[in-house]
């Protein structure tokens, strides 16, 4: 594996302006609101997004630990079909979404059986197979490269002003780097981090969305660590305990940090966030009621969309209270 | 005397005594705590074996014993100290089956966060490998049904049969498997939220989009709920994952 590791050569340059847009399921169901606000988000930026017809689940976090191959299938049909409408980039909102690729990526690039078994499976299923993997990114490296935060200032017509928001990255953003490419320990010092892809973000400190954020007028408070602590993840139902005290400690640190409003850029991160938020209220803990948005929900908002446009309604965790006492809403 | 690598060490085998006297000596305070040493013969080296069999266990080879994904991890730092990652790897790499049985009640806790992966200065898939443990684990019968796994299945279950997943349907379903009392429809037998036994915060959070008068959010939900969306022409894909899951043994285990 790691002789297989060096061969990889990461996607360099540009991601382009116009990719294949995966949203996965959750966009589709309770997380509307990001899907909604992230298509305002890239038309006024002048990016477009070509939704992937008929795409499936990518299995997300739970399939991979069950079956690997089925999982491998799941994701490598989402790139055939990516293939098949031309694009050699697939652009994904969800951090588990644009994991799961990822990691596919990694394993039908480094692994040369796998690769050959799933281009019979996918033969077999009726699914054009690979001839070249496409790469995958998170939506918000692509807001990043493709138009970055002069383009979001040019865009502002109503900035965030006072509005204090924590960053909130999750974890599969940046990690782990064997599959988001955003570090490598292998390689010499001459070539600083050969394995890293020009547009990834910072491994352990990330910050494009405090950027997009602050060019658009909001104010980041400090929250390191917990800007990449887990939620529960996976487990935010399947083991409560664990998923209720890490979203404690995320809210609190918000909390006590000075944070109005919560920035997140996953759906599952989100919900998770607003469930437990309800649950940790109710039992009358101090300190978390942090309400929760997309990052695109925020950047709707100051490029003089209303709440209705973005969806602030279907929020669990109430922001319009927050936003209309600083009048942004 | 304090005791170093407390989890290795069962209650049963440290002896302490209040006063010891050795040939007339009172020793007791610096010597008065005697660990009795363990015979350790089940070593199973067929356990690596399937470990490295498996596709994503394969850099277990790597490691180096660090410890930087124990340091990392926050599931040993924020809640149970017992989940050691890196003590697991050690364990699976000796074939201490019977030790790694004895921490199957933590073994199943990680979150997938990646950390571990992300920073293994050796290149080890630490999450990746954990998972591969456990799944030979669960596989020789090692490890009890866990709730991880129970939801793992009931994630792929939804998957393998529409190809997409609903929020609605995976959060109630998984409320009713939990023992919740969820009330149906009679007709097409899907869950009614806001009624029945389920827990009060659902309750709550259900009520809120009613509320707010977010007609076309409820809507849109309650579509997704009564007709489940579905990738087209699945069927025929969904045979091929059938397959390749029974060369698996998803089915059996």
């Amino acid at each position: 594996m790691a002789v297989a590791e060096k061969m990889r050569k990461p996607p360099m340059g540009g991601i382009g302006k116009r990719v294949a847009y995966y949203p996965g399921c959750s966009l589709e169901g309770a997380a509307r609101a990001y899907d909604v606000s992230t298509r305002i988000v890239a038309k006024e930026l002048g990016l477009e997004l070509d939704y992937l017809e008929d795409y499936n689940c990518c299995g997300a976090m739970e399939t991979k630990n069950v079956t690997f191959w089925g999982t491998m299938l799941l994701n490598a049909r989402n790139m055939s079909l990516a293939k098949k409408q031309g694009h050699n980039v697939i652009v994904a909102p969800c951090n588990g979404c644009s994991f799961s690729l990822q990691r596919a990526e990694y394993f039908l690039e480094t692994d040369k059986k796998v690769f050959e078994r799933v281009n019979e499976l996918l033969k077999e299923g009726g699914v054009d197979p690979l001839t070249e993997i496409p790469h995958t990114y998170h939506i918000l490296e692509w807001f990043y490269h493709e138009a970055g935060p002069e383009k979001v200032r040019e865009r502002t017509k109503k900035p965030l002003r006072g509005l204090k928001v924590a960053n909130y990255y999750g974890c599969l953003y940046t990690r782990p780097h064997f599959y988001a490419r955003t570090y490598s320990h292998t390689g010499t010092e001459e070539q600083e981090r050969p394995r890293m892809r020009e547009t990834a973000d910072d491994d352990e400190h990330p910050y494009y969305m405090e950027a997009l954020l602050e060019a658009a007028g909001a104010t980041s408070v400090e929250f390191e660590p917990m800007h990449t602590q887990c939620c529960g993840g996976p487990h935010s139902l399947s083991d409560e305990q664990v998923s209720e005290k890490f979203v404690m400690m995320i809210l609190q640190t918000a909390k006590r940090n000075g944070a109005d409003i919560i920035a997140t850029e996953c759906p599952l991160c989100h919900a998770s966030l607003e469930m437990y938020r309800h649950r940790l209220m109710m039992k009358g803990v101090p300190d978390v009621d942090v309400p929760a948005a997309y990052f695109t929900q925020l950047l709707g908002l100051a490029f003089g969309y209303s709440a209705n446009d973005v969806k602030l309604k279907d929020n669990l965790s109430d922001p319009l209270l927050v936003l209309k006492r600083l009048g942004l809403a | 005397m304090a005791i170093h690598e407390r989890s290795l060490v069962e209650p049963e085998r440290i002896l302490r005594k209040e006063r010891l006297v050795i040939d007339g000596v009172d020793v007791s305070g610096d010597w008065n705590l005697i660990i009795l040493p363990r015979v350790i013969e089940d070593y199973d080296l067929s356990f690596l074996d399937e470990v490295l069999e498996q596709p994503e266990g394969k850099t277990i080879l790597q490691c180096y014993q660090c410890s930087y994904c124990t340091a990392s991890c926050p599931v040993h730092n924020y809640w149970d100290e017992r989940y050691n990652p890196r003590h697991f790897i050690h364990l699976a790499r000796l074939g201490l089956v019977d030790e790694l049985q004895k921490r199957a009640d933590v073994m199943w806790r990680c979150v997938s966060c990646h950390k571990c992966t992300h920073r293994c200065p050796k290149g080890v898939l630490v999450e990746e490998v954990l998972k591969a443990i456990l799944r030979v684990m669960a596989k020789r019968g090692l490890i009890d049904e866990y709730p991880s796994k129970k939801f793992d299945k009931f994630f792929l279950e939804s998957v393998y049969e529409y190809g997409r997943i609903e929020d609605g349907e995976l959060l109630f379903g998984w409320i009713e498997k939990q023992g919740y009392q969820v009330v149906k429809d009679p007709i097409l037998k899907k869950p009614i939220p806001l009624f029945g036994g389920i827990p009060e915060w659902l309750k709550q959070l259900a009520m809120k989009p009613i509320k707010n008068f977010n007609i076309d959010f409820l809507i849109l939900n309650a579509k997704h709920m009564l007709f489940h969306p579905r990738t087209k022409n699945w069927n025929r894909f969904k045979q091929v994952l059938r397959k390749v899951m029974e060369e698996e043994g998803v089915f059996s285990h």
